[in-house]
């Protein structure tokens, strides 16, 4: 991990974190953040989010259940930032087409 | 029949049918047994597809003593995947909630094989829903753990186990993959098969399981590059079910029509700080190859949210794919612990997130494109170690492991193509694996590189012992 970026650690620990086997083939260590990202408390943002699935399904959740949770989405916020620090314009569209569809007369 | 023709390739098969010296039926029941006697030890098999598998043989018989031949794949036995749809059987996506599911329906890459003369023996396992909750362990299906065939200690790499595993214990002479991030050329490395996984659209996802439509691409693994080239030639094109299938095809490269050197990138960092046999592995397939390729190392991809962006994706499309498992909470009857909440998190990504990564993919698809069109293939490692063992995390399977390159993933998230080839073994006896990726539509020359190695090695010819 030495020489490593912090924007490139949080890219790393974005993918593995995700789904480790699914997302990437960075090395486990990703997995195993740094000590004080593992002390690091989620943030109220992420916390107000995992409350927000807590109400929606309130009889689901074990306490370390929910405690995973936070996590996950803390670790999504963080890759989320990096979205933004790509410049888009207005004109960016999704790489998506929508198709308009005409059946039969 | 002997049993060095469980690892016969294609072509010898097919040569074998011609000559009468075997029948699709007798391929079959041979492949049926196999799969029946040695699949279990591998955690490989869901379904054999028995009466569908004779049905189809000996149509293929019939056709061929009235000199009627359809191709290279005609009475050829093969697996898929089982999150593949085919009538008559269920289809349950690894997963117990889709444990008695059936679709009446075949999806079009099983139409378009069984159009092809191939005879369909099995479904084949898989991490449940192809990995999209978040799995951190090999027992992650309720067929349980996948082996790998070389030592059953340790996984077989997911999410398409099932093929791997099967191909690589000679129980079919190729199966068919999915991949949304890494599911066909991990099981691919870690069973010491060859795993193809086409550009993003080139093969219909029709009747598929979709776990990230923008992402997800099914592929052939199967004993050599020129396998998978056969296969490939046969699933390739638009299908109007999927619209975002393209109206290209596959022709398999021709041996004279490859070019003299091919120009390879070396990812910076591909062999740092990863096993050593795995480097090892690695710089010995290159130097098998010193007189057909000019190396370029330590190239860096150019640096763009790739994970972001995919975690992004595959978080939004997979719990809307499963919102159904969410809202009901069946979520929970998944095998590993950790899949029974992961796909929770999800539901807190917001729409002009979710948004936003598809409209930052753009930029990064035309990036990348220009950063690979400086090369004919970049290779890396496939994976930076052997199979992680069975009784462990994965993030406890191979610890002090901090290098590599990530390539899979920012190929995955632009839709371009790659291959797997075994290129040695590492630790515990465990294969490893060569990997090259190119621009979109460019699997002829993932091909071409991938059979001049394998012109020059006998890995891929390394047969495990099962019994």
């Amino acid at each position: 991990m030495e020489g490593m970026t912090r924007r490139g650690f949080a890219e790393r620990l974005a993918l593995a974190v995700a789904a480790p086997y699914l997302l990437d083939d960075v090395p486990r260590p990703a997995l195993q953040p740094r000590r004080h990202q593992q002390q690091q408390e989620p943030s109220p943002l992420a916390k107000a989010l995992a409350e927000g699935i807590r109400l929606r399904y309130p009889d689901r959740f074990s306490a370390d259940d929910l405690a995973t949770i936070t996590r996950g989405i803390d670790n999504r916020l963080r890759q989320i930032e990096r979205l933004y620090q790509t410049a888009l314009t207005n004109a960016d569209e999704p790489d998506f087409v929508y198709s308009v569809y005409r059946g039969a007369d | 029949m002997a049993d060095d023709l469980a690892f016969a390739s294609i072509a010898e098969l097919g040569r074998l049918l011609r000559q009468k010296k075997t029948s699709a039926t007798e391929l079959a029941n041979y492949c049926l047994d196999r799969l029946e006697r040695l699949g279990p030890q591998l955690n490989a098999v869901v379904t054999l597809t028995r009466e569908r598998a004779l049905a189809e043989a000996a149509r293929a018989d019939a056709e061929i003593r009235q000199g009627k031949w359809r191709g290279p794949l005609h009475g050829i036995p093969y697996g898929v995947k089982d999150l593949i749809a085919t009538k008559g059987y269920p289809t349950t996506w690894g997963a117990e909630p889709y444990r008695q599911q059936k679709l009446e329906t075949d999806a079009t890459i099983v139409e378009r094989l069984g159009a092809a003369g191939a005879v369909l023996v099995a479904k084949l396992a898989m991490v449940e829903l192809a990995g999209g909750m978040g799995y951190n362990q090999a027992n992650a299906s309720f067929t349980g753990p996948g082996k790998t065939p070389w030592n059953t200690n340790y996984w077989s790499g997911g999410s398409s186990s099932g093929p791997g595993a099967a191909v690589a214990a000679g129980l079919v002479p190729f199966a068919i993959g999915s991949e949304t991030s890494g599911s066909i050329l991990t099981p691919a490395a870690y069973c010491g098969a060859t795993g193809l996984r086409p550009t993003y659209g080139l093969v219909s996802r029709h009747g598929a399981m979709a776990l990230a439509w923008t992402m997800d691409k099914l592929g052939p693994l199967a004993r050599s590059a020129d396998d998978c080239a056969t296969v490939l030639h046969v699933i390739a094109g638009k299908d109007p079910k999927d619209p975002s299938s393209v109206d290209r095809g596959f022709t398999v490269p021709q041996e004279h029509g490859s070019p003299a050197r091919f120009r390879i990138g070396i990812p910076k960092g591909a062999d740092k700080e990863i096993q050593p046999e795995v480097a090892a592995n690695f710089r010995a397939a290159l130097k098998v190859l010193a007189d057909r390729v000019e190396l370029v190392e330590d190239v860096e991809l150019p640096d763009l949210p790739y994970g972001a962006v995919a975690g992004l994706i595959i978080a939004a499309e997979g719990a809307s794919a499963f919102d159904d498992l969410l809202k009901d909470g069946r979520l929970s009857q998944l095998t590993a612990p950790e899949d029974r909440t992961g796909g929770y998190g999800a539901l807190a990504v917001s729409a002009p997130d979710y948004l936003r990564a598809l409209r930052v993919r753009r930029p990064m698809q035309r990036a990348l494109d220009d950063f690979l069109k400086k090369f004919d293939a970049l290779a890396v490692p496939t994976r930076t170690t052997v199979a992680t063992p069975l009784d462990k995390p994965f993030r406890d399977g191979w610890p002090g492991i901090t290098g590599g390159a990530n390539v899979i993933g920012p190929t995955n998230v632009v839709g371009v193509p790659g291959i797997s080839v075994p290129n040695g073994f590492g630790v515990q006896n465990l294969p490893t694996g060569l990997s090259f990726t190119t621009r979109a539509f460019d699997e002829g020359k993932l091909v071409t590189l991938g059979r001049l190695y394998q012109s020059r090695t006998d890995w891929h010819r390394r047969q495990p012992t099962l019994t």
